[in-house]
């Protein structure tokens, strides 16, 4: 049986969900490239006959352990938490439709496990990320060799990545979906429909009528969307973690695989912030429309909208930027901590550079 | 299917609770069409709610024939709501990223009804079929939530200020759908009305006043007119 709850979520709404397939991909990218040569290389460990080639395999298996830890870290709990909160408010604005649904008598679980849609767009986002780190791997393995000082690595293609890289996102982000809008489906029907929010009382208490409309706008606007706070925050976290982080890895690693991590961390910081500015403007659309046609200037409606999240964001710069210096230098000194006898390392953050490792032999 | 609401009491708020139903008891029998008339305020669309399972009251017990849905929990409650009602908001209340045809599908698929086509036909969006609810006038986005609800052959049909967002001409082609009034001969269905407009009384079999949440009279109406016999 073809149940209305399938319609509910239109191709309409697919398009927008790319950016989701975006961040998907780019992490997957990153972190199959570096699983796949850990792998390969790590199978070709008893081949390493040489003294400078045993130094490169180790200082390139550490190296690569830093890079999956810090980008893939990086990536992981950036995307983990863009998807889930892209869901979320996705459901939250959509509870109106699943009021409908529910008064009609649609069961919550037959509404709810439509939800799995948003799992094809990361699948979509991870499989892309997946083909295209195999596409790029000849390239890169080349670009890590080029001393010629390990044996000649094949790419070798690992089922067990896919599952990991493609299946477990897919599934995972499947579940959270369907979990969230079921937890949503659990409100009275009559405040879904009437987009009602239950529990606490969210209308300003001490109403000081001595403050302007505009004022007041700005501060109810945080106060009723705090997830909508909370997002932009999160996403200028990330916006100064993956900045950190590309340029971080300029020093770390070689200057292809530098100008690749910052191109990819460029890519979804501005994605990232994007994301976090139409959503934004999305949830207060209403505001601002209504606004616009009794004449507030534009420019006094982004004030009043917009202007409360600015130190927000500030504040999600600031802890980005030091979360991802803290987790490089964790990494570095976790990894490199039983690899004294590497002569070239000697200072955390910039480590090795093929050229500089060239010359030191 | 006989309702019969007893002793029904709503209040709202957790500190200043205001009593929107006071002690409210009533029957509706099958196949009857009733309205229930009363100011705005006066807790009409609170009891119709709490009618169909839609909003819980505090004490007091819904019976449909014998069934009491208020002791029902949520899934059982939805599962009721599929099996017996329909119904029309004054906000139309349809699905806006989907076209006349599926809105009304949403309603037949629920229960595997498969001549919705012919409703759609009867309620006049029979060109209509592709439009998306933005692109219909009010009027028309009302007959697609009154297909919508046909489509389900519901048992007991519940509107809720149906033409309180209309016109006179468009309210009144709402209220004068034969078909409704059709089906309503064929099925027997029940039909409860929800209005603060006194003219529209008129039309129902049965009238129930209701003065700031309670029930204060219930008239037959020996004669019920057509839609285009009340005055507006
Ligand atoms: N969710 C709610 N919270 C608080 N008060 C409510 C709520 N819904 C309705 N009321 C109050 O209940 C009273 C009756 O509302 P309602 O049943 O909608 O009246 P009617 O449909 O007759 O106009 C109104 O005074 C309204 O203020
Ligand atoms: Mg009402």
């Amino acid at each position: 049986m073809k149940s209305g709850g399938n319609m509910m979520i239109a191709l309409k709404d697919m398009k927008k969900l790319t950016t989701v397939s975006v961040i998907a991909c780019c992490a997957v990218f990153v972190c199959s490239l570096f699983m796949n040569y850990q792998w390969d290389l790590a199978s070709v460990e008893d081949q390493i006959v040489n003294e400078a080639g045993r130094m490169m395999f180790e200082a390139q298996i550490a190296s690569g352990k830093v890079t999956i830890g810090v980008t893939g870290g990086c990536l992981v709990i950036t995307s983990l938490i863009m998807l889930v909160f892209y869901i979320k408010s996705y459901i939250d604005t959509h509870g109106k439709e699943l009021g409908i649904l529910k008064a009609l008598g649609y069961r919550n679980i037959q509404i709810a496990k439509h939800f799995w849609i948003f799992a094809c767009s990361v699948c979509a986002g991870c499989g892309l990320g997946y083909a295209a780190a195999y596409f790029y791997m000849p390239t890169f393995y080349e670009i890590q060799n080029v001393e010629q000082l390990l044996p000649k690595l094949s790419v070798n293609f690992y089922p067990l990545s896919a599952l990991y890289l493609i299946l477990v996102p897919t599934l995972l982000f499947a579940l959270i979906a369907i979990a969230y809008a079921t937890l949503k489906l659990k409100h009275p029907v009559l405040d879904l429909l009437k987009n009602r929010r239950t529990g606490k009382s969210y209308r300003s208490r001490k109403e000081n009528s001595a403050c302007s409309f505009l004022h007041d706008l700005r501060k109810s606007t945080l106060r009723t969307k705090k997830t909508l706070v909370f997002f932009v925050a999160f996403s200028a976290f990330c916006f100064a973690s993956m900045v950190q982080m590309s340029i971080s890895m300029m020093d770390l690693a070689s200057e292809e695989m530098g100008m690749m991590i910052l191109n990819i961390g460029l890519i979804l910081a501005f994605v990232t912030l994007l994301l976090s500015l139409s959503t934004v403007v999305k949830g207060n659309m209403k505001t601002i429309a209504m606004m616009r046609s009794f004449g507030y200037s534009d420019a006094s409606c982004t004030k009043a909208i917009l202007g409360g999240y600015r130190i927000f964001t500030i504040i999600g710069f600031a802890i980005g930027t030091l979360y991802q210096y803290a987790l490089l230098k964790f990494m570095v000194s976790v990894v490199f901590a039983n690899m004294e006898n590497i002569p070239f390392f000697c200072s955390a953050s910039v480590f090795y550079h093929n050229d500089h490792f060239y010359r030191c032999l | 299917m006989k309702i019969q609401a007893v002793n029904i009491h709503k209040a709202y708020g957790s500190r200043h609770k205001t009593e929107v139903l006071k002690d409210v008891s009533l029957t509706i029998s099958k196949g009857s069409y009733t309205v229930i008339l009363g100011a705005s305020g006066s807790g009409k669309s609170t009891l119709l709610n709490v009618l169909f399972g839609l909003e819980r009251c505090d004490s007091g017990s819904v019976l449909y024939d014998s069934t009491d849905i208020t002791k029902m929990n949520d899934s059982a409650l939805t599962a009721f709501r599929k099996e017996h009602i329909g119904f029309i908001f004054q906000q139309y209340y349809l699905l806006e990223n989907m076209n006349v045809e599926k809105n009304v599908r949403m309603g037949a698929d629920l229960v595997q009804n498969k001549q919705y086509h012919e409703i759609i036909e009867a309620v006049g969006l029979k060109d209509k079929l592709k439009q998306y609810p933005s692109e219909l006038s009010g009027g028309e986005q009302q007959q697609v939530s009154i297909a919508r609800a046909l489509a389900k052959n519901p048992h007991v049909l519940f509107l809720d200020e149906p033409t309180g967002a209309l016109d006179e001409q468009c309210g009144r082609q709402i209220l004068d759908l034969d078909y409704i009034m059709r089906l309503h001969q064929e099925r027997h269905f029940t039909i409860l009305m929800v209005t603060h407009n006194q003219n529209i009384a008129e039309t129902a079999d049965t009238v129930i006043r209701m003065n700031s949440g309670r029930i204060t009279e219930m008239i037959e109406n020996a004669h019920p007119k057509s839609a285009y016999e009340i005055g507006w």
